[in-house]
Order: C-alpha cells, then structure tokens, then sequence
C-alpha cells in the first residue's frame, strides 16, 4: 500500500489543506489575526499550538476509555489548560522576549476551538497515535495559515521577514513605503478570505 | 449512585495529576524566570539612560555585566537624601543612579502606574540637571495592544527624550501627554512639558499623565538637589545636603 493511502497519514494530511481548520472549519481565527504582525511570534504560536493540540489529543485518546461522559469535558478542559500552561511556563523560562510578545495569546490557546474540538470530535474515538497524527497535522494546518498570514503582513506592513530588513532603502529613498494597514488586525481578516477564496477556488478544478 | 462516584474519583485523580505537574513546572522552573525577569527590568533601566542598542539582542549575563558596571542602586529618603541598603526605611523610594567611569551622569526613578486596564511599570531616567529627560522605557503594562499598548514603541518613548520637567521659569511642571501632537494643541512655552500623544489612548495618556505628575512630585526632593547641584552619594560624609560647587 502506498504511503498516501494510509489511514494514517490521511489523519495527518487531510487537516493540511482539504480539512484546514482555519481556512475550512473557520477555527481559532482570533488567535490568527493577533499574532500575525511578525512571523516570529507567528511561528512560537504554530509551535506551541500544534505541540498543546497534539499532546492533549494523545492524553485524551488514552483516557477516553476510562473518561465517565457526564464530565468528560472538564476533564478535556483540565488536560488542556494544564498543557497550556506548561507551554507557557516554558516559553517564560526559555524565550522570554517571545512570550512577552506573545502575552495573553498563548494563555488564550485554551479557549482555541481547534483543540477542545479535536478532542470532542477526534480523539474521543480513534485511538492514541492517529489522534496524535490528528492533532499535528491541525496543528501544521492552522500554523501553515498563520505562517502564510504573518509572512505577507511582515514584509508588506514592515518590509522585514523574521525581523531582518528584507526591502533595500533603496527602494525607501525611492519613494516605496509600508502598506501601514498591514500592521493593523483587519488586514489579517482580508488576508485569510484572500486564501480561503484561492484555495476553495483551486479545489473546484 | 456508583456510577457518580466513580464520576467523582475520576475527576479528583484528573485534578491531582495535574497540579502535581503543574507545580512541578513551576517550582522547576522558578529560577530561569526570575532570572529573566530581572535581566528584564535591568535591560529596560539601561534602555532608558540609552545604554544598550535596542536593536542588538543581549544575554542574560551581557545585561547584568553593563548594569552592574553603570548603574547603583540606591534609596532616597523623606528630606531627598541618597541612601544605602543599610539606611533604608520603609517609606523610602528606589532611586538608580547611573555612573560613567564612576561620574555621575544622570538618575533613573521607577514609575509604577496605574494604566486604564492594569498597572504600567516604566522608567524615566533624568540627565544630572535634574530637569532633562534622558529617556523613558515601559517593561510591563496590560493596556490595549496596538493602542495604548503603543506606550512600549520606540516612536512614543523617543518623544521623551530632551524634554523638561520644569517650566521655563525652573518651577516643577511634571511632564504630560498631549491629546494629538504637540506642536497642534500646546501653547508654545509649554511644550517642553508635553509629548505626542497616542490616537486611540487618550485614556492610557491621561492616567500616564497623572502618574507622572504624583510619582515626579515625590522625587521633587531629590531632583531639587540635582537641579542645585547639591547631590551628595553615601559614603561620602553625612548630614544635610551640602553644595558642592
């Protein structure tokens, strides 16, 4: 059987492109227009996330025998907000110019809907290393958008890429200048439609 | 029944381990944080006296070796005398001198403020006059990003730099924020005394504002004696302030 034909890798890959929870499930898209001015903390959040997704699908789908239903979603809750704040407690001791910049937003990927619904819809059934798969291949899925998002505002709205200068001033002396309203949080609205409406719009043919 | 007693059990297990990781982390973790924290605020009171580059990223010990080499930190007492550790009481405020080849270049006080959504924690550093303002850096705040969260930008803190806490008759004016810029709004005998103001934080600008009028007018005692040249350090006799031109 070919690689592309397996079971597991179908729970990594759909969520990439035909399944992607920004673009398709219009999931966790409030995380997605704060954290997309700079491709830095893009990238600590597609990290973070994807690793937080992964980690709290693999809990839960060891458990989800075990789980009584009536509170299965506190115990959900409980996994995930302790995940989170690992995550965040690493970052502080680790990157902590990053987590400042980051702030509030890495405690807000409790509240992310991606995960609470991966674990609802995904690991409470499926067993431990797919439910993995699953919530890399989200998490890859919503980092992908917010890495797309984050280049495009970076180097129009600042001209840098990863803080690096990236437009010459020469073309400043020209007369070129930053698009401003890329540094603000509507142009990310604009930005993710551009691409749900290019990739609903490649999958018709 | 037994199946809500299990439901009970299940829950308090779920809690336990968690916290138990959680503390964990935090207690394992403690030292790097408050490490980092302190490089934080040390970064920031040598951003402020305009020591360190802000585009160059510095390590923690690259910090604490320019700190330690250019900045003492002392406290200042009720009549505006420079302390030590040793002298201190309670009621007296934090005060960090900032030193070059052991001459004293300026001083930096800490401003702790409220803010419109929680405390900003800044600092505002004086050239040796006693009037000037060298420079103003905000290490923590929680106010609307891209608004007054704008407060932390380097366009905002450089409006800081050269203006006066004086009037230009030498009495005490606090420092302010415009509402839009101040070459628009201010007369023009008052403007050393303002800076451009945030659009959209009107609100954050007014409590800044504030703050600096309360906080500056406690340090008046001591920045009196900067302005009179009748700085004493510790260490170096006691008693009243004496001149020392």
């Amino acid at each position: 059987m070919k690689l592309t034909r397996t079971k597991h890798y179908k729970a990594f890959a759909s969520p990439l492109l035909q399944n992607n929870p920004i673009s398709i499930q219009s999931l966790g898209i409030c995380s997605a227009l704060a954290v997309t001015v700079q491709l830095k903390t893009a990238s600590v959040m597609a990290i973070s996330l994807t690793l937080v997704l992964a980690f709290s699908n693999l809990i839960i789908s060891l458990m989800r025998n075990h789980i009584p239903r009536n509170i299965r979603m506190i115990v959900e809750l409980c996994v995930i907000a302790t995940l989170v704040i690992l995550a965040d407690e690493i970052l502080k001791a680790f990157f902590y110019d990053i987590s400042k910049q980051l702030s509030v937003f890495v405690g807000l990927i409790i509240t992310n809907c991606i995960v609470m619904g991966r674990a609802e819809t995904y690991a409470l059934g499926n067993p431990p290393g797919m439910s993995f798969l699953d919530g890399l291949g989200n998490g890859a899925g919503y980092g992908s958008i917010l890495i797309a998002v984050a280049f495009i505002r970076e180097f129009l709205g600042a001209g840098k890429l990863f803080g690096y200068q990236i437009i010459p001033n020469l073309f400043y002396n020209m007369g070129y200048e930053n698009m401003g309203f890329m540094q603000l949080a509507p142009a990310a609205f604009i930005i993710i439609g551009l691409l749900v409406w290019l990739q609903k719009s490649l999958e018709k043919e | 029944m037994f199946k809500r007693f299990q439901s009970i059990i299940f829950a308090l297990i779920t809690a336990f381990v968690c916290s138990l990781l959680l503390t964990g982390a935090y207690q394992g973790l403690k030292p790097l944080k408050i490490q980092n924290m302190a490089a934080d605020r040390q970064l920031n009171v040598l951003k402020s006296v305009n020591m360190v580059d802000e585009n160059i990223r510095y390590t923690v010990d690259e910090i604490k070796k320019i700190y330690e080499n250019s900045i003492e930190r002392l406290w200042i007492n009720r009549e505006g005398r420079i302390i030590n550790d040793n002298e201190k009481k309670p009621q007296d405020m934090p005060i960090f001198l900032y030193m070059e080849n052991g001459q004293l270049k300026g001083y930096v006080i800490p401003i702790n403020t409220r803010g419109l959504w929680g405390k900003i924690h800044a600092y505002l550093a004086f050239e040796k006059d006693g009037s000037t303002i060298k420079g103003f850096t905000v290490f923590k705040h929680s106010e609307t990003p891209g608004l007054g969260g704008e407060i932390e930008q380097a366009w905002f803190r450089k409006n800081f730099i050269g203006k006066k806490i004086v009037n230009p008759k030498g009495k005490f004016a606090s420092i302010s924020i415009a509402k839009g810029k101040v070459g628009e709004s201010i007369p023009e005998d008052r403007r050393l005394n303002y800076v451009d103001g945030i659009s959209g934080a009107t609100l954050t600008g007014r409590f800044l504002t504030a703050g600096f009028r309360e906080i500056l007018s406690d340090y008046e005692s001591v920045s009196i004696h900067f302005r009179n040249n009748s700085i004493r350090l510790p260490g170096m006799g006691s008693g009243i302030p004496v001149k020392t031109k």
